[in-house]
């Protein structure tokens, strides 16, 4: 019985810390629980969900992207441009994410074909997409979005558009980690690559299409940004591969690759959101936030880690016992 | 394999390309990329600008307007480089500044307190400095009370107090009694954000004891941070009747939180909220027109790059010495009488479209 309940709190730890942090966050604040906050907390999230999917996948099979922040700032100037030209969504979001995708087909090129190590690769592009969309709009922002900005701002009822497209792409990704070979491949490449390549897995291929997929998300993200702020920013979210790279380790995505679920990202996403959301709420210093969520994060991850481990640790421990008494 | 050689072979034809494109550009000195794209004249003149960041919306409209400005000078050639944002890069430009041996230099300040020093070596150096946007000034350098500008150097630069002052005198009267109010403050230890926030304490707190700040916060001169703050903060149930903030990029962010609140905005249109700002960008104009911004005060990019240039070309001809160039833009009030003549200024430079709608 006790084992049992062990075993539920270890593997259900983020969840249990997103549970405590919505108790607490709703004693702290009257105003948290009120259904418009906690509509704004969604919509606030959206992109970094989004972004935090990518990274996901990217860290199960071992590798990451540094340059989410410039691709997204690149696919949503180059898509308000696109829209202010032709006055066309569809034409806004084919260039958002054909502008991610080709982004992140050149990472997968350096990552998958010549070997060159991811931190290295997508540092470089972060720096040329940057470069790119300060030169194409000449570090200026560009304005008047017209109805290009109901992508970030509008609602469909209570419900604001991007959560629904977040919804959407959740249930997506959700289906393409569980139920493809694809998804399936990845935790294999991440867990040991020789292996997995052994075992008949393409791994540039898995590799290619993380990056790919990885590249629409961004466009997405990048489109909601920037409709959002309802200007096309050259110079918006820098710094944002952070934020998709803390939402998917604190949801329990291991840096040493093979392990995360899309269902923990969402609610590493959400320990943060509420924490900046509550943060904001009491009026809370934003250089003390830094603090606090700094330390935060870590003692979230810590604790899931340490509770991990002595899981594993009492697993060799059991076998070692049953080893000797044969 | 292959496609490893066929990697080693893009790379190199790009290195060779960029390299070939350096070494064509004779009279563009510079390493990092913007150049004034002048046909300076031979012998002429090298001045270089080292901007604060390229990503930085202001630095990047003055490093355009210099380059404009520059265009005018056939006699002075100007090199553009540019800090990032970064202390370290900014002062290893200001370093190269002196194995280049330029004539004269002008720095736009990423963190004035890390620049004084290096601004100093120019000095020592013997070449003119013009410190802009802003001013660097002998308590940058050593500590002091002095706020006078940096021994050895020139400004031309904008008054972060009178900007802010725009603003704060018209709030005194267009604020409610016991009004509620939030401030946007742009990033911890620049010289303009600490300013103009000094100004509204200046001219509208002492004079509006009534007045409660709901709620303060930094902002760093972003929408997109001023955006997620003001969602938070309408949370509180109390009505928010003004935004006060540093910059117009951080009141654009903010008003884009309430522009859907009916409690706000309502059906027609019509704003119930003031929200002042500064520096009269595009975006600024178009949301006085709109009736979501109140009125804002003009930091001229264009005006501060024309005055840089008739300082450096004048201290260069031996007409001012650099230590007289000591010159402050205006900060024109923007409001809704007025905002359709900047609303054309910024149509004719090709910012926004023709209507301006």
């Amino acid at each position: 019985m006790k084992t049992n309940l062990t075993h539920y709190l270890q593997k259900y730890s983020i969840y249990i810390v997103l549970a405590v942090l919505f108790i607490a966050c709703s004693l702290i604040s009257p105003y948290f629980l009120q259904s418009n906050n906690l509509i704004n907390v969604s919509r606030q999230l959206c992109v970094g969900i989004l972004i935090a999917y990518g990274e996901m996948l990217l860290i199960i099979s071992g590798f990451l992207d540094l340059s989410v922040g410039s691709v997204l700032a690149l696919a949503g100037v180059f898509s308000v441009s696109a829209y202010q030209q032709t006055q066309s969504m569809l034409v806004a979001i084919a260039v958002a994410v054909l502008v991610g995708m080709f982004c992140n087909l050149i990472n997968g090129f350096f990552v998958a074909q010549c070997n060159v190590p991811a931190f290295i690769a997508t540092l470089g592009m972060q720096m040329a997409a940057r470069g790119v969309a300060l030169y194409y709009t000449n570090g200026q922002n560009i304005l008047q979005l017209g109805n290009f900005v109901k992508i970030g701002q509008g609602t469909v009822g209570p419900i604001p558009v991007p959560v629904l497209i977040v919804i959407g792409i959740t249930a997506l990704i959700w289906y393409i980690m569980n139920h493809t070979k694809y998804g399936r491949g990845l935790y294999a490449i991440g867990g040991s690559r020789s292996a997995a390549e052994a075992s008949g897995i393409n791994a540039k291929r898995s590799i290619y299409v993380s990056y790919l997929i990885n590249g629409i998300l961004v466009g997405f993200a990048g489109m909601i940004f920037m409709a959002r702020n309802n200007a096309g920013l050259p110079n918006g979210a820098i710094g944002y591969e952070m934020t998709g790279l803390t939402a998917a380790i604190v949801g329990g995505t291991s840096f040493t690759g093979g392990i995360g679920t899309v269902s923990g990202t969402v609610a590493g996403a959400f320990i943060i959101g509420f924490l900046e959301n509550v943060m904001n709420l009491t009026g809370v210093n934003s250089y003390i936030q830094q603090v606090i969520e700094g330390s935060i994060i870590v003692l979230a991850v810590a604790y899931d880690v340490v509770s991990k481990s002595k899981k594993s640790q009492k697993v060799i421990i059991v076998k070692e016992a049953k080893e000797t008494a044969k | 394999m292959k496609a490893k050689k066929l990697a080693a072979m893009v790379l190199s034809a790009a290195m060779a390309v960029s390299l070939a494109a350096c070494g064509s550009s004779p009279g563009t000195s510079n390493d990092t990329g913007n150049s004034s794209g002048t046909d300076a004249a031979e012998g002429a003149k090298r001045v270089c600008f080292v901007a604060r960041a390229s990503a930085d919306t202001f630095a990047a409209w003055l490093t355009s307007e210099l380059k404009k400005a520059a265009a005018d000078y056939s006699d002075i050639d100007l090199t553009c480089v540019s800090g990032e944002a970064d202390d370290n890069t900014e002062n290893g430009l200001l370093e190269d500044c002196i194995t280049k041996n330029y004539d004269l230099v002008i720095v736009q300040s990423n963190n004035n307190a890390a620049q004084a020093p290096y601004v100093k070596n120019l000095v020592d150096a013997g070449i003119p400095v013009i410190t802009t946007n802003p001013t660097t000034h002998q308590s940058d350098l050593d500590g002091s009370d002095n706020d006078s500008v940096m021994e050895g150097t020139g400004t031309v630069d904008a008054d972060p107090m009178e900007q802010a002052k725009v603003g704060a005198s018209r709030a005194v009267d267009e604020i409610p009694e016991n009004a509620n109010v939030v401030i946007l403050r742009g990033p911890s230890g620049n010289y303009h954000a600490e300013k103009r926030r000094e100004a509204w304490d200046t001219y509208f707190f002492k004079e509006r004891p009534d007045v409660t700040i709901l709620y303060e916060d930094y902002a760093n001169w972003n929408s997109d941070e001023a955006l997620t703050l003001m969602e938070s903060w309408v949370q509180s149930g109390k009505h928010i009747d003004a935004i006060i903030s540093m910059n117009d990029n951080m009141a654009a962010g903010a008003i884009e939180a309430i522009r859907k609140n009916t409690d706000y905005v309502s059906a027609d249109g019509k704003a119930n909220f003031l929200a002042y700002g500064v520096d009269g960008t595009a975006q600024g104009c178009l949301l006085i027109k709109e009736g979501l911004l109140t009125c804002t005060a003009l930091q001229s990019a264009a005006d501060l790059a024309k005055k840089n240039m008739e300082y450096a070309d004048k201290v260069l001809k031996g007409e001012v010495k650099i230590t007289d160039v000591n010159d402050y833009v205006d900060a024109p009030e923007i409001n809704a009488e007025n905002v359709e003549e900047y609303i054309q200024m910024y149509v004719e430079n090709g910012e926004i479209s023709g209507d301006g709608a």
